[in-house]
């Protein structure tokens, strides 16, 4: 083999502290070295030049770079060596910056490190071989998990973009949470005013097919050509014949089901359209409290069905979809505060969550829009908003800051003011936090123009005390111990992880934190994407966000979908795992531990034996750890090219 | 390659790409200066470091080695660090046996954000290593031979040893017999002992024809572990008798597919505990110690709890004194699986020693001692794999990692690294899987105690997981499965 070595100075950044001549020099004696030099700027015009001359020059079949970091300028040297004619990966870096340079000053130190390191990475090469990418073709289709806000925003803007959508929602209309609300801040416009005409776009969408009342089941297959199994749920109404006339849910017998849509606050009828402006506006049947079900007598619903639509016997059914690429927008969930024995655990009827709230404050919620107390109907006259219930709080595990919660509190309690002119807001805070445009500006005037009572501090207890709560607690800028009598006590509940999100997780092979929240490939540059190629973020399942982050994440991420669907091909990544079969005993301990479920068995003369799947493998190398006779080796970085680098530094 | 005298040590890092390695450019943006030993080895994941670099290193002369992977549950695979908390976790607890300092070895988690918190770890483990000073080579350990002279103070077995009087072993043989003739007639062939070149030696017998089955002998003679034959029939339909330790090597392959349940049959029998043929040998010398070495009975009986030899001058040996060390402590002489006869085993009269004898050996040790003990031993192996070739579940064989040039992890210098290294391998390719029928030290021709490698490591592998190989079909052994949160994984403060 011949090498070449290029060390750099990046102007006195290296130069400074490492003797970069000399380097260059010690390594003309490596093995298999041919040519070596320093240079000013490697990764400059006239440094990148220097090198494709060079390889011209020496007929160099390998080069290595002793500069800054590879995970800065890796892309851009591969890049160098390929214009003159070589493979990308016969080439190799030694970070003599970011590990040497910038981290001692010692001069003597530094540049027999660089040496070393320089030795490493010459010894690496040596055993590199040419890899080349495979191209393959993609599936046009994308499919979007969750039809909140997020989810529909990517939905649309990808089906305008001409790609063919399907939508899956595990609930039985879109919407999420924004469709509940009532007022959104900071221009308190209506939500559902806001939200519907995107709603009713995505019904009538010619690229988009909606599966309501469904969940994602299995997801096999890459990106490009995923495979997904989604179970449809039985609704018990068949949803190609029901208009949402309404008329089974004027006549059910049975209206004590729970009222899920809003948020338990009340009850409905066991078939059930959640709301006027539901997508699809289809009912629906709850078999834990439909008498049919239940007592196995009734069927008034399928006696009044002007399309005969009810089918009580009907099934879940699974359908197969085949997709390139994968948004998941599944939201968040609630903190359940019962877990605070402070507020009351749940026992109190008018310690009520925000998002009840909002509910009594919609017009087209159970109370018809009339702010009313749960316990007794009346009017209440005095509301205090707790902050932070669930958020910012290590005590229950959820240390972090919910985001919307201070935002949506002042919008509460101004909102209060317009629907009960006499009353009085107080709301309990640690910080407000109002960072978002004209955020600041509405929650001052929340305190100036409403009135609201802003008190710093915890609330300690809420004893009820005859038709009123005692609400306690300090004021820590003024040092005082508050106590405040309310009809009503809203708690802003924070947010926490999607239920189930962790299961989808797994199933999608993407990872999320602590709190069950997905991750994103890196938290500033791919806000985005995963570390699953073809799987992308959208809204709150990546972190709490409020509504225009939510609609910008969405579209982001259709944007995303679009950028990799806009390629004809794909090429898959060279650097991945490949079995050796004369060496593979076929024991699928590899296929046990990879993440990706990358490795599949394959038969070869009647024996069984592991293969990967090169648009599945990832390049983990968890497989090549695993398998006891190194059959499987992760190209790039095999067993021999790390020992070799092991061997430069230990052995002589 | 030489460090720079009298400054640094050899300190050898392996970082995953994503946190790690972006953690120390983190570091280096922010100029946070740091101990220059380090030499850091760029891999894409934690879940690729395999121990054996560790173990590379540290024998090669690396003073310490440390790795760190991103945060459990942000690795760049998803579970990739998962995997290599349980690998390194096993490899930190092992490396006693060897002699070196488990101080030397760390890993740890650090994010591609954490400069700050980079630097602070090279720092205190480098300034680990430093107090610990130069890593004292194996190679140049003085010699420790304390077995070498070893009397026979082995502990007591665990239960009375004592076969079945003749009759009634008989007996039981022809219903073994039975059963393995009528199941004949689907199967290849059916693997047992017969008597071999004298009458103190069984070797393996392939039965094919019914006629063979009438060779079939049992007793404290039948050493081999006769599963290590099952995966070269693999695909064939094949038969094998089992003592109660092999049925554990049995299952063991099982489990991990190497040989398929529908083609193998399983014969077994209670086992009152084999000899260790050395043992015997030792027993029957001249008092004296004469050179006479060659023990040929023309035969051997079994009675009770001793072993009757006839010849020239007729001996009796009590089974607890010749008894195979396996046996003291065995808790399952009945075989776990098959069609087994279950003669009259007796249960072992109380809890078992809490180390086996080997390892007890080792335990006691210094770890001066154990670097000293392991390069007199590894003086003295031949390298000739014996112990490798005997492993029922060293199925690699010709594949092997050990004589391999792709990958090429042993050099065939004849030196005590290179032979460590290999037994280091065996040692680390059992974790989880060895059964500890011993049927590696048995193999070799030296009697090196290779056993207690593999007997420290199934003790770090039960501490740590909980785990035996060898009882359950279905189990997932330790190294091929993660818990997200591990019980017995304690965080490594760094
Ligand atoms: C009381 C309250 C008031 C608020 N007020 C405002 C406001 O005024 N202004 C503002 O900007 N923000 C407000 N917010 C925040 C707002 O609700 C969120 O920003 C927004 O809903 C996030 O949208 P999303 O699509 O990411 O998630 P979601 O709205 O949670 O939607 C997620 C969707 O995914 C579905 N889903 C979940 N898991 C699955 C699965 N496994 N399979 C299929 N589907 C699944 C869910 O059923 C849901 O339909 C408020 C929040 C609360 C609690
Ligand atoms: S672990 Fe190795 S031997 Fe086993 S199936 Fe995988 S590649 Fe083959
Ligand atoms: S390197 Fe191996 S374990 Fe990792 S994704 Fe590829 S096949 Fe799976
Ligand atoms: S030592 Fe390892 S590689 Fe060698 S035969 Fe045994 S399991 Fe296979
Ligand atoms: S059987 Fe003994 S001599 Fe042979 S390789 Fe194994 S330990 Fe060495």
């Amino acid at each position: 083999m011949r090498i070449g070595v290029f060390v750099c100075h990046c102007g006195s950044n290296i130069g400074g502290t490492v003797d970069v001549p000399g380097v260059a020099q010690v390594a003309r004696a490596y093995p298999d070295v041919v040519f070596s030099s320093d240079t000013m700027y490697a990764c400059s015009e006239p440094g990148q030049a220097a090198i494709v001359d060079a390889i011209r020059e020496h007929a160099l079949d390998g080069v290595v770079v002793a500069s800054c970091t590879p995970r800065m300028h890796e892309p851009t040297f591969r890049r160098t060596v390929e214009r003159a004619g070589l493979n990308r990966y016969m080439f190799e870096m030694a970070n003599i910056r970011e590990h040497v340079s910038w981290i001692g000053k010692d001069r003597e130190a530094n540049s027999n490190k660089a040496a070393e390191l320089v030795r490493m990475a010459v010894e690496k090469l040596r055993l590199n071989a040419p890899l080349y990418p495979k191209s393959f073709d993609v599936t046009k289709r994308v499919l979007v998990i969750g039809g909140g806000v997020a989810g529909i925003q990517a939905a649309l803007d990808c089906a305008d973009g001409g790609i063919e959508v399907v939508l899956v929602e595990r609930e039985s209309t879109i919407g999420g949470k924004m469709a509940k609300l009532d007022k959104t801040f900071p221009t308190v416009d209506c939500s559902s005013c806001i939200l519907g005409p995107k709603m009713v776009d995505v019904s009538q969408h010619p690229n988009i097919r909606l599966y309501a009342h469904a969940e994602v089941e299995k997801i096999g297959g890459y990106v490009g050509n995923f495979k997904v199994d989604v179970r449809r749920k039985a609704t018990y109404v068949d949803w190609e014949l029901c208009t949402g006339c309404g008329l089974c849910m004027e006549k059910c017998p049975s209206k004590k089901s729970p009222d899920a849509f809003n948020e338990h606050v009340g009850v409905t009828t066991s078939i059930n359209i959640p709301f006027p402006q539901a997508i699809p506006k289809k009912a629906i049947i709850d078999p834990t409290s439909c008498r049919q079900f239940v007592k196995g007598k009734c069927g008034v619903c399928a006696k009044v069905c002007p399309t005969g639509a009810i089918r009580y016997d009907m099934e879940d059914q699974v359908v197969t979809e085949e997709v390139g690429a994968i948004i998941t927008a599944t939201g968040y969930d609630l903190f359940d505060y019962t877990r605070y024995a402070e507020y009351g655990g749940g026992r109190y009827p008018d310690v009520i969550t925000s998002l009840q709230y909002e509910r009594l404050l919609s017009a087209s919620g159970p109370t018809g829009g009339h702010v009313k107390r749960p316990s007794d109907g009346k009017e209440p006259k005095t509301v205090v908003f707790i902050q932070c219930v669930g958020s910012r709080d290590r005590s229950v595990d959820r240390p972090y800051c919910s985001g919307f919660c201070c935002m949506y509190t002042a919008k509460q309690a101004v909102l209060t003011k317009d629907h009960i002119p006499d009353s009085r807001s107080y709301v309990f805070y640690m910080d407000i936090r109002a960072n978002g445009k004209m955020y600041e500006e509405f929650t001052r005037r929340a305190m100036e123009e409403y009135g609201v009572q802003y008190v710093r501090g915890r609330v300690s207890m809420i004893v009820p005390q005859g038709d009123k709560y005692l609400v306690r607690g300090v004021d820590t800028l003024l040092g005082e111990q508050v106590e405040v009598p309310a009809d009503l006590v809203v708690l802003a509940v924070g947010a926490e992880s999607s239920h189930g999100a962790p299961q989808l997780a797994e199933k999608l092979r993407i990872s999320y934190d602590n709190y069950g929240f997905f991750m994103e490939s890196h938290c500033k540059l791919r806000p985005v994407e995963t570390n699953t190629a073809g799987v992308y973020l959208a809204g709150a399942c990546q972190g709490p966000k409020d509504i225009p982050s939510s609609v910008g994440q969405g579209s982001a991420a259709a944007a995303k979908v679009l950028g990799l669907f806009s390629r004809g091909r794909l090429e898959s990544d060279p650097q991945i795992s490949q079995v050796d079969v004369r060496r593979c005993v076929g024991c699928g301990k590899c296929i046990t531990t990879c993440p990706y479920g990358a490795i599949e068995w394959m038969e070869l003369r009647g024996e069984m034996k592991a293969r990967v799947i090169e648009t599945v493998c990832q390049g983990c190398g968890i497989c090549t750890v695993t398998c006891p006779q190194g059959a499987i080796q992760l190209q790039h970085f095999t067993d021999n090219q790390i020992l070799a680098e092991v061997n430069a530094l230990c052995l002589s | 390659m030489p460090v720079l005298k009298g400054k640094e040590l050899r300190v050898v890092g392996f970082l995953c790409n994503w946190c790690s390695y972006g953690g120390a450019d983190t570091a280096g943006v922010g100029r946070f200066s740091q101990p220059t030993d380090l030499r850091i080895i760029r891999v894409p994941c934690s879940g690729r470091v395999d121990p054996m670099f560790v173990v590379k290193a540290l024998l090669g002369g690396a003073d310490g080695v440390l790795v760190s992977g991103c945060h459990p549950r942000d690795c760049h695979y998803s579970q990739g660090n998962f995997y290599a908390r349980r690998r390194l976790e096993t490899l930190k607890t092992f490396l006693p046996a060897l002699g070196i300092d488990p101080d030397r070895f760390q890993y740890t988690w650090v994010s591609a954000s954490e400069g700050q918190r980079w630097k602070n770890v090279v720092s205190t483990f480098v300034e680990k290593v430093h107090q610990l000073g130069h890593a004292p080579r194996i190679e140049e350990a003085a010699p420790y031979l304390p077995l070498a002279e070893k009397g026979d103070t082995l502990p007591a077995p665990l239960r009375p040893l004592a076969w079945p009087a003749a009759g009634t072993l008989t007996a039981s043989l022809e219903q073994l017999r039975e059963k393995i003739r009528a199941a004949l007639p689907e199967l290849d062939c059916v693997i047992g002992w017969q008597q071999g070149f004298d009458a103190l030696h069984a070797t393996p017998l392939f039965m094919r024809k019914p006629e063979d089955v009438d060779k079939l002998t049992w007793g404290p003679l039948n050493v081999h572990n006769l599963a290590t034959y099952l995966p070269q029939f693999k695909n064939r339909k094949v038969g094998v008798v089992v003592k109660g330790c092999d049925s554990r090597s049995v299952i063991e392959l099982l489990q991990e597919k190497l040989v398929e349940p529908d083609n193998v049959r399983v014969f077994g029998m209670a086992c009152e505990g084999v000899v260790d043929v050395e043992r015997v040998r030792k027993a029957m010398e001249p008092a004296e110690g004469a050179a006479c070495t060659d023990v040929a009975p023309a035969a051997v009986a079994v009675e009770g709890d001793g072993l009757a030899f006839e010849g020239d001058t007729p001996v009796r040996l009590k089974l607890a004194d010749v008894v195979a060390e396996k046996c003291r402590t065995c808790d399952t002489p009945v075989p776990l699986l098959g069609d087994v006869v279950e003669g009259n085993a007796s249960a072992p009269a109380g809890p078992g020693p809490d180390a086996p004898p080997s390892l007890e050996a080792l335990d006691a040790m210094t770890p001066e001692q154990r670097r000293g003990f392991w390069r007199a031993q590894m003086d003295r192996c031949l390298r000739c794999y014996a112990c490798r070739n005997a492993c029922p579940m060293c199925v690699c064989r010709d594949h092997c990692i050990a004589e391999s040039r792709d990958p090429h992890w042993t050099t065939q210098e004849g030196n005590v690294r290179e032979k460590l290294q290999f037994q280091v391998i065996h040692a680390l390719h059992l974790a989880g899987r060895c059964t500890e029928c011993g049927e590696c030290q048995r193999a070799c021709p030296v009697n090196i105690p290779v056993l207690a490698l593999k007997q420290w490591m199934n003790r770090s592998v039960l501490t740590l997981f909980d785990y035996r190989a060898g009882v359950d079909v279905n189990a997932v052994p330790p190294l091929l499965a993660f818990a997200v949160e591990e019980k017995n994984i304690k965080e490594h403060g760094l």
